[in-house]
């Protein structure tokens, strides 16, 4: 009787080569800028946008969800915290976090494996 | 299998953002309601908040892999802006946002749930 092998292959969620893409991302849009309240909009609308496209480049299997949060430095509090319930073999996440004299910037991609 | 049967299928299937508010909503206020912002306390309120509605969303019994996030700021004059952008499936995937405040602090929380 014939064998029949069958080879899954499963790529997994690699946090480093996202955690570059996005750090080259925010420095693009804001490095070297002050926070500025008409313009802060802007800012978190481009980051998120242009790191997806830049994540969906790479061509791997995955959903992604991209966030950012900017938020002024005036001495106030901020905690984050994010809880995921998926398949920790293939799905995995990211967080960036940025900050010049003005503000603060974290960034989070989440990445979710496709099964086709 | 007739319209009417494959109509059904899509809404159990489909992420339901008024089932999940409900259950942010709980989570909150339960954690939340009442305290004021204490740096020593935020870091287990974030963590509460984001497991009590993770385990509230996967007894929901949902073909769905979920990403919870939660951002508690203190109320000080602080500008704050967050963005997400998604790369998923429109049909199915979402995600539903809850925004709580009381006099010395702020919070969202993000759910986004994508099928599996």
């Amino acid at each position: 009787m014939p064998v029949i092998l069958k080879i899954i292959l499963t790529v997994s969620f690699n946090t480093d080569e996202a955690s570059v893409t996005v750090k080259e991302c925010i420095e693009g849009i804001i490095g070297g800028i002050d926070y500025n309240q008409n313009k802060v909009n802007q800012w978190t609308a481009s980051i998120v946008e242009h790191s997806l496209t830049q994540l969906v480049k790479q061509g791997k299997p995955f959903k992604f969800i991209v966030n950012c949060a900017i938020m002024q430095k005036s001495g106030a509090g901020l905690h984050t915290a994010n809880s995921c319930y998926w398949d920790t073999a293939t799905d995995g996440s990211c967080t960036v976090r940025w900050e010049n004299r003005t503000m603060y910037c974290v960034v989070s991609v989440f990445a979710v494996a496709v099964t086709c | 299998m007739n319209l009417h049967c494959k109509w059904i299928l899509y809404t159990l299937t489909a992420f339901d953002a008024d089932d999940v508010f409900g259950i942010i909503k709980e989570s909150v206020e339960g954690t939340m309601g009442g305290n004021i912002f204490q740096q020593n306390r935020v870091d287990q309120w974030t963590s509460n908040v984001v497991e009590l509605c993770l385990s509230q969303l996967s007894k929901l019994g949902k073909p769905f892999k979920y990403i919870v996030t939660c951002i508690i700021m203190q109320r000080n004059g602080a500008g704050l802006q967050t963005a997400s952008s998604c790369f998923w499936d429109d049909t199915t995937d979402g995600s539903c946002t809850f925004k709580w405040e009381n006099e010395s602090m702020h919070c969202i929380v993000t759910v986004f749930g994508l099928a599996i």
